[in-house]
Order: C-alpha cells, then sequence, then structure tokens
C-alpha cells in the first residue's frame, strides 16, 4: 500500500499521509540511513522507508531507542551520505543529548530530525512544541501544515542540512502525521555517495577546546540560516491588500484558511520558523492594519513578535489555549470573537456514555494485571465511614447462610471507642497464623489468591484459631460449631456492595503493594475494572521510581510493571541500577514479543528486524541475569493459577527481582478456541466486573461471550468462579 | 462542489481502511482530498472517528461541528456521538449494530436503548439510512465484508461525487484479490439497499 512512495512519476498525485509523505521526500533525496523507534504520530515514517528500503539501497533500522537511532543517522551523516532519524516529540528528549551537541559538530552528509508532536496528547504523555527544542538547541526547524509540506520540506532540508552543515529538523503535528491529503511527487534523486570518514577532522571531538570553537561556528552557522528562511519558499505572503493579515504555521493556519474567506485578508505561512524570519514578519506588518497570529501550543511565533515591539493579536485576544490541539471549531470561535467570521451554530448536547480503548480481549497483560491483583485482597473498611449500622453482617449471612442472622456473618461490626465503628474480616495475611494453629489441619490458605478455607469434616470448634487471629476475624458458627471465615464472595463481596456508607471496599491492590507504570499498552492497566497501574511518567522510569520508592522506606512490595521493548530501550539501566544499589523491587517484564501499541514493530526479542530479516533473539532473562538480578523467574499470564502463586512467593522475596510475563500479542496469532458460558452461570458477573474482558457482557440471567471479539484465551474459565465457563474447541 | 464526510464507530471495525478506500477514489476522479483520524495507543475497542473532506480545493482535513453533509455509522451508540458534526438537512447511513459500552456493562455509564439512540438519529438528519450490515454480509457469507456493505450504500447517496466504476477500483486496488469478488458483491448490495430501500 504504502509502496506508492516509490512511484518514480514526477507531478503525479498519490494520497500520502504526512508520515508517508515525510518517507517519500527522504527517497527523492537520495537518503542512504533511516533509523527510528516507533511512537505515535511518527512511527510510518520509518515502517514507509523500510517496506521500499531494499529498491531504494537504503538501511533502515528500528533502533532501541531514540538516542541510539540519532546516533545512527549522525555517524552515517559523518561519512558524508543523507539520513534521517525520526521519532514522536518526547522521543526527542531521549535523542536530546546528542541533538544538542550534534549542532556544535554538524553534519557532513545531509541530516534531517523528522520530529512528530502530539498535541490533545492522543497518544502521549505530554504536549511539547518542538519548535522550543529548536530555540534551545539553535538546531534549524522547518513546521509542516500539511502532508504536502511534509514531503517538500523533508526533501529540501536535506540540501538546507548540507548548505548549513547542521541537522535540521521538521517538526510534523498529529493531524499532519496522520492526517492523508494529496501529494503531487517530484523527482526521486540517485546520489551515487560512497561513505568516508575524515579521521582528521577535529570537529568531531568535543573536547573543551574544540567545542569552544565549534559553538562560534554554530553561531556563524546560523547567521547564515537566517538569510535562507527571510528567502525560503516556505515563508510565503499572500497579499491580498486587505487591512487584516493572518500569520501562522502548522495545520491551524489551514483550519483558518478553510473557514474564513481567504480573499478578504492577507495571508503570511510561516513554515521555516526557526530562525525566525524577522525581516519577512516586519514587511507583511507593513502590509496590513492588523496582524492575527494563528499557532498551536505554545506562542513561539508571538514571542518573537513581541521581541520586535511589534503589535498582533494573539491567543489572549483570540482566546486560544496553548494546550489542546486546535480544531476548526476552536478557530471559528476565536474569529467569530473578533467578528472577522460568522458564530457557529449551536448543537444540541448529547449525553451519551463514553467508550474509551482498552486491552484487547485475549491480552495477555489483563491475564496477568488479574493474577496480581489477585494476590492478597480482601475486604478492608475505613473507620471514617463505618456508621456501625451492621448492615454488612445482614448481607453476609443472608448471602451465605440465607438467613437474617449477624451471628452467622463472616464479617463483624464493632465499635472501636464511642466515635468511631469497623467491621473486620479475613485480612487474608500472608502465612496465616490460623492455619498454622490449627491442630486438626481443617484451615487451608489457598495459594493463588491466599483465602483461608475451613474443612468442616476436620473442624472439631476447638477455637485455637480464633485465638491465633490477631484481628478477631474469624468466628464460630452458633449452631453447626464449626469455624467461618470470610472467602471475599469469589472476588465480589456481598458486604461491600450493600455497605449504604461506602465505607467497604475489596481492596489489597492499592493497600499491600506498589505498583509502578510505564509506557505502552499495558499502562491502559489503569483502567477500572483493572485498577493495576497507579504511576506513569516516561519510558523506563516505572523501575527507577519503584527503587526510589523502596530506599525511602515505604512499607509495601514495589512492584515495576514494563514491557519488553520499553525495557529494551529505556528499562535496563533502571534494572542495572537495582540490582546493583540492592533495591527490594520486583520488576515485572511484560514480553509480547513485539512493540504493540504503535502496530507490531519488532523488537530485540523477535527475531525480525525493520528490513525484515532474521535476527538473533535477545532473550529477556538473559538480560536480566547479565544485569545482575540472580532472582528471574518466567510466568504464563495465561495460567492464572500459576502466576498467582509466583506472585505470592515474590512477595516475601527480599532483594531485586524478575518475572518475565511471556505471551505473544493475540493480534499477532491465530485465535484460539472460542468460550462459551454454560447453563450455571448466575450472573455473578466476576468475568466482566473484576476480570473486564470486553468479549464478555451481562445480562440479568448469564453472561455471554460474543464469539466474534472471543479470542480464545481462556483465562475467563479459570477467573470464573461457577466453571460455567468452556471451550467449543 | 465539496463534500465534508464523518466516519464513526469502534476501533477494529475498520474504519480507517473503508475511509482510506473512499478518498483513494476521489482521487482517481479528480478531486482534492483531505483526510484525518487518529491510530496507535490500542484503539481497538475505543470510539474512532475518521473524517474526509473532498472537494475542487481542501485547505484542511478536519471537519467542522454542524458542517459534515454525511456521516457513515458503523455503530449505532458511534453514530449518534457524531451527531452534532452533521449539518442541518444532512444525511446519514447508519449500521444497524448495536454494541453498548463496557462501561455500561461494568456499571459506571448508564445504558442507553438502541431506539432512543436511533430516535436521536432521526431527529437530527433530514434522511438516515439504515442499513442491515451483518445481514446482507451474512448473505455473502462473511462478516468481514460489512464494511464494504457501508461503502456500497454511500456510494448511492447523490452526495456521493465519485463514480461507482471508479469506487470498485479503488476497493480491488487495496484488497488482495481473493477478497475482490466477495467486496464487489457486498458492495453492490449495500448499493441496492439504498436504491431501492
Amino acid at each position: 500500500m504504502t509502496s506508492k512512495i516509490a512511484l518514480n512519476k514526477p507531478r503525479s498525485f498519490v494520497l500520502l499521509n504526512g508520515d508517508e509523505a515525510v518517507a517519500r521526500g527522504a527517497i527523492e533525496a537520495g537518503i542512504k540511513i533511516a533509523s527510528s523507534y516507533p511512537g505515535t504520530p511518527s512511527t510510518e515514517i520509518l515502517e514507509a522507508i523500510a517496506e521500499v528500503a531494499k529498491d531504494f539501497g537504503i538501511y533502515a533500522e528500528w533502533s532501541v531507542n531514540e538516542i541510539v537511532a540519532t546516533e545512527v543517522a549522525a555517524g552515517a551523516s559523518m561519512t558524508g551520505v543523507r539520513s534521517i532519524v525520526s521519532m514522536k516529540h518526547v522521543g526527542l528528549n531521549v535523542a536530546a543529548d546528542a541533538a544538542m551537541t550534534l549542532a556544535y559538530t554538524g553534519v557532513e552528509g545531509g541530516m534531517v530530525i523528522a520530529v512528530c508532536d502530539d498535541p490533545a496528547m492522543h497518544s502521549s504523555q505530554n504536549e511539547q512544541d518542538t519548535r522550543f527544542f529548536s530555540v534551545h538547541s539553535n538546531l534549524p526547524l522547518l513546521d509542516a501544515g500539511s502532508p504536502q509540506e511534509a514531503s517538500d520540506m523533508t526533501r529540501d532540508a536535506f540540501e538546507i542540512s548540507e548548505k548549513l552543515q547542521l541537522p535540521v529538523i521538521v517538526r510534523l503535528t498529529t493531524r499532519v502525521a496522520h492526517g492523508k491529503a494529496r501529494v503531487r511527487l517530484s523527482e526521486i534523486q540517485k546520489l551515487a555517495r560512497k561513505a568516508k570518514f575524515d579521521k582528521a577532522g577535529s570537529r568531531w571531538v568535543m573536547v573543551p577546546s574544540n567545542a569552544i570553537r565549534q559553538h562560534r561556528t554554530l553561531q556563524h552557522k546560523l547567521a547564515e540560516a537566517k538569510k535562507l528562511v527571510e528567502n525560503s519558499k516556505f515563508n510565503v505572503i499572500e497579499d491580498n491588500g486587505k487591512k487584516v493579515g493572518i500569520v501562522g504555521s502548522g495545520v491551524g493556519y489551514y483550519y483558518a484558511r478553510s473557514i474564513l474567506d481567504t480573499k478578504k485578508f492577507s495571508w503570511l505561512k510561516l513554515g521555516f520558523v526557526y530562525p525566525f524570519p524577522t525581516d519577512l514578519v516586519k514587511t507583511f506588518a507593513s502590509k496590513v492594519k492588523k496582524i492575527v497570529v494563528i499557532e498551536e501550543l505554545r506562542p513561539y511565533i508571538e514571542e518573537n513578535m513581541q521581541r520586535l515591539h511589534m503589535e498582533f493579536l494573539g491567543k489572549d485576544q483570540l482566546g486560544l489555549e496553548e494546550l489542546g490541539e486546535f480544531t476548526p471549531d476552536k478557530i471559528r470561535a476565536a474569529f467569530s470573537r473578533l467578528g472577522l467570521c460568522p458564530e457557529a451554530e449551536e448543537q444540541e448536547v448529547l449525553d451519551l456514555p463514553p467508550r474509551p480503548p482498552g486491552l484487547c480481549p485475549g491480552c495477555p497483560h489483563r491475564a496477568f494485571y488479574y493474577a496480581l491483583n489477585m494476590v492478597n485482597q480482601f475486604v478492608n473498611c475505613d473507620p471514617e465511614k463505618c456508621v456501625g449500622c451492621v448492615i454488612c453482617e445482614y448481607a453476609c449471612s443472608w448471602e451465605k447462610e440465607k438467613v437474617f442472622n449477624p451471628v452467622k456473618s463472616r464479617i463483624r461490626a464493632i465499635r472501636l471507642d464511642p466515635l468511631s465503628n469497623a467491621a473486620i474480616a479475613c485480612k487474608i495475611c500472608k502465612d496465616a497464623p490460623c492455619v498454622a494453629a490449627c491442630p486438626e489441619k481443617a484451615l487451608a490458605q489457598s495459594t493463588e489468591i491466599g483465602v483461608v478455607t475451613v474443612d468442616e469434616d476436620k473442624c472439631n470448634g476447638c477455637g485455637w484459631c480464633i485465638e491465633a487471629c490477631e484481628y478477631g476475624a474469624i468466628t464460630l458458627h452458633p449452631t453447626k460449631q464449626k469455624v467461618i471465615v470470610c472467602d471475599l464472595c469469589n472476588g465480589e463481596p456481598e458486604c461491600v456492595q450493600f455497605c449504604p456508607e461506602g465505607a467497604l471496599s475489596l481492596s489489597g491492590k492499592t493497600t499491600d503493594k506498589i505498583v509502578t507504570g510505564d509506557i505502552g499498552c499495558y499502562t491502559l492497566g489503569v483502567l477500572p475494572p483493572v485498577n493495576t497501574v497507579q504511576t506513569c511518567l516516561c519510558m523506563g522510569a516505572g523501575i527507577s521510581q519503584a527503587a526510589g520508592m523502596f530506599h525511602a522506606g515505604v512499607k509495601d512490595k514495589v512492584f515495576a510493571v514494563i514491557g519488553d521493548s520499553t525495557f529494551f530501550h529505556a528499562g535496563m539501566p533502571g534494572l542495572l541500577n537495582i540490582a546493583y544499589n540492592k533495591a527490594n523491587v520486583c520488576v515485572i517484564i511484560l514480553d509480547n514479543h513485539v512493540v504493540a501499541m504503535t502496530g507490531h514493530q519488532p523488537t530485540p526479542g523477535s527475531g525480525k528486524t525493520a528490513l525484515g530479516t532474521n535476527a538473533k533473539i535477545i532473550g529477556l532473562r538473559d538480560v536480566a541475569k547479565g544485569l545482575g538480578i540472580d532472582k528471574v523467574e518466567v510466568v504464563d499470564p495465561y495460567d492464572v493459577k500459576e502466576t498467582t502463586k509466583v506472585m505470592r512467593e515474590i512477595l516475601d522475596y527480599q532483594g531485586p527481582s524478575v518475572i518475565i510475563s511471556e505471551r505473544p500479542c493475540p493480534l499477532k496469532i491465530e485465535k484460539g478456541p472460542v468460550r462459551e458460558v454454560l447453563e450455571e452461570c448466575n450472573s455473578c458477573g466476576v468475568c466482566v466486573k473484576v476480570f473486564g474482558c470486553p468479549a464478555i457482557s451481562l445480562t440479568a440471567a448469564r453472561a455471554e461471550i460474543d464469539p466474534n471479539l472471543c479470542w480464545g484465551c481462556g483465562v475467563c474459565e479459570q477467573v470464573c468462579p461457577f466453571d460455567a465457563i468452556r471451550s467449543t474447541g | 462542489m465539496k463534500l465534508d464526510l464523518v466516519f464513526s464507530g469502534i476501533g477494529g471495525q475498520g474504519i480507517v481502511v473503508l475511509s482510506d478506500i473512499f478518498c483513494e477514489a476521489a482521487l482517481l476522479d479528480g478531486f482534492d482530498v483531505a483526510k484525518a483520524e487518529v491510530h496507535g495507543m490500542a484503539q481497538r475497542g475505543g470510539s474512532i472517528v475518521a473524517y474526509a473532506r473532498i472537494g475542487d480545493k481542501v485547505e484542511s482535513p478536519l471537519v467542522e461541528r454542524g458542517k459534515a453533509d454525511v456521516i457513515l455509522g458503523f455503530e449505532i451508540l458511534e453514530t449518534a456521538r457524531v451527531l452534532p458534526m452533521l449539518k442541518k438537512g444532512g444525511t446519514v447511513v447508519v449500521n444497524m449494530k448495536y454494541i453498548p459500552p463496557n462501561c455500561t456493562v461494568q456499571g459506571s455509564a448508564e445504558l442507553k436503548k438502541p431506539q432512543d439512540l436511533v430516535g436521536m438519529v432521526r431527529k437530527k438528519a433530514l434522511k438516515v439510512h439504515e442499513v442491515d450490515g451483518a445481514g446482507i454480509a451474512d448473505k455473502v457469507g462473511n462478516p468481514i465484508v460489512v464494511n464494504t456493505v457501508l461503502l456500497g450504500a454511500l456510494s448511492a447517496l447523490p452526495e456521493n461525487p465519485i463514480s461507482k466504476e471508479t469506487l470498485e477500483k479503488a476497493i480491488c486496488s487495496r484488497l488482495k484479490p481473493k477478497f475482490h469478488s466477495i467486496n464487489l458483491q457486498a458492495f453492490q448490495l449495500g448499493r441496492e439497499s439504498v436504491l431501492l430501500g
């Protein structure tokens, strides 16, 4: 499909998204090397290049992270060939160390850094404006507002890069990168350059004496760049002889053109925006009475104009914010505020339930989170809320004994002092003392969820367990003379549901373990009903945040969840750090053999390269051992029982450990046998409300599995407390 | 000439592919085209909207609220969700499939009745074409072609400036040859459901 970027038909039109257009521009410029790390919305740049790489003698790779990718591209450029590195905005933070000093060393062959910003954070953890990275680094920047510009700017950026001997940034935003439009193709250049490195070039060695000289050189290059921006074909005045002039960059400029009658205004489109084209903007200002500035995110153009003491109407006057993405609706509201266009008609607001994205049916992450959540859950009571109404006791005795009799309840309301109450149920202790105390071996503790079970045939009502329990959570049944203890009602305790004050909750997830998260599909584990993930900062952060919490002295065990690709990207230094500095952190690597969130790019553990060739599989167990972790376990998350058992064991383990939860992404493999619901189903809802598989829905009578959505993982079968789900295979 | 289209449905239903095919066809017929959608971040199971704008000159890819000529809905709730996009006197093609979102199943949001949602659609749109996508796909023999049925329905609207032949060509150039005949059949039946319905 994307092979149309290889079409050798100059002047013909094809439909390309902004990423593919960047790829086309790079191919037109005759690149030799392309590198990247996947990240929405930039991923398709390298994908498109890799697909046709062979035809053009291009080497393309998924590097393990963005700084590595940048260094690969820089190394290639140092030998005189053209290279492109692509990444999302936050990837540029990772690559910043290299990029900042590359501005000093400069480049030999043209080098383009394609960066996709994500205003409104469709798929990101922040919204940066990469134009300001140019201010920070002094790297020239072209700001694309359409796929056509993305293609033309990328192609020309290589010329600019070679003229200035500097890497050049081409910036896209989500609506450009993932918007498709008609793109007019240009000639594909064929460069017959041989890679050659000048071993005596002191500009490559950034020791202070050289770096000071190179910093001065950079200032000279910027002066040259300044001349280029003033005459760039990407900075264009459309002078319609009108009073109001509109200056803008990026896609927001085109929203304004869509909404307004273009002939009634004069226009200045800024594309080559760093360094800032001061003279051109001044020229434009002299042609109009009033200037309106339209730019998404930060006020870059505005700040430059302020520096020139120019008057304009900007975000403040237009009521446009520095956050979020522009839409035609926002632009219309802004211009209508100034009386420059009619207001939008009111639209009825519809109150509809949301449909957020979630983990897919069959996702091994959900299965793993279920197992992790099931470790040491118990019914917890908030004494601040509990009023001592004892409705929980009635709910429990009715559920378990079909009578309203508090004496037969497994939960007990007590008065702590004259002003506060609490309800007590089994706390699911590790190595439960009640079990150890029982002389008849009537009590046992489940290895998966830690629930204490009573064998009524063996129990003689001696009450030793009642003595042993420091919470007073075990009672004697008044008529049977056997002990009774909370069994969590298969994960959905009745008492919790009926508590009128909301004082009771099924917890354990947050009260006995901390789970730091990371960047990937598995971050969606923050959503209900999974609710496992408690942090998400940046690539690889979870491991070291966990270490920091441990060293700070938190009493709970800290787990750090990270995907395989994120681990290779930024998790390895963090793991080495906890191994060496002895943090009692359990790092869970969710290994699905692929970068799933961005659309299944290969990882170093997949055995495939960007070009589709085979590669050595880098095993996570070996890496973890090599980084100094002694305790490494591999689990199959589809085996809930075994996974929960291993997680329970690791709770007690002292020292750094790694659990590798290994299952391929279900979207990569054949569907398994679909599951079906049997007559035994009583609609308890565990599969939907606790496990949360989107293929299962719930009616009053029973659960239903949609055979089209079911991926056949079979985890629901293990989760169902009533054995009411089975395989059709 | 201008046509502003909104495609709305659930991740995994093939919205991106279908809107791609439509825009490729528009390009073949000589129109300027711009479209927008968002992918990545585990979109499966979540609301998905794609915009397509075709005309003699198209400056930007997003459709304004209250300006869409046509909504092509893959599911009833998701169709209702984008109704504020529709212009006065606009047309809606809706696949009569209702998938309650998980939050209503899990109890954190109130469930809407499908007939109420269809009522909202009828109230806003001047013309509504209710398409039994699953039924027609069943006739063809593969549930996967529902989106091609909808493309057929879209092609039969008076608003659509693209020729039937061009759309068929675009379908074939996007899909593998072994899927051509089944999709062309689905396309035809979708067309007829609007033309005859």
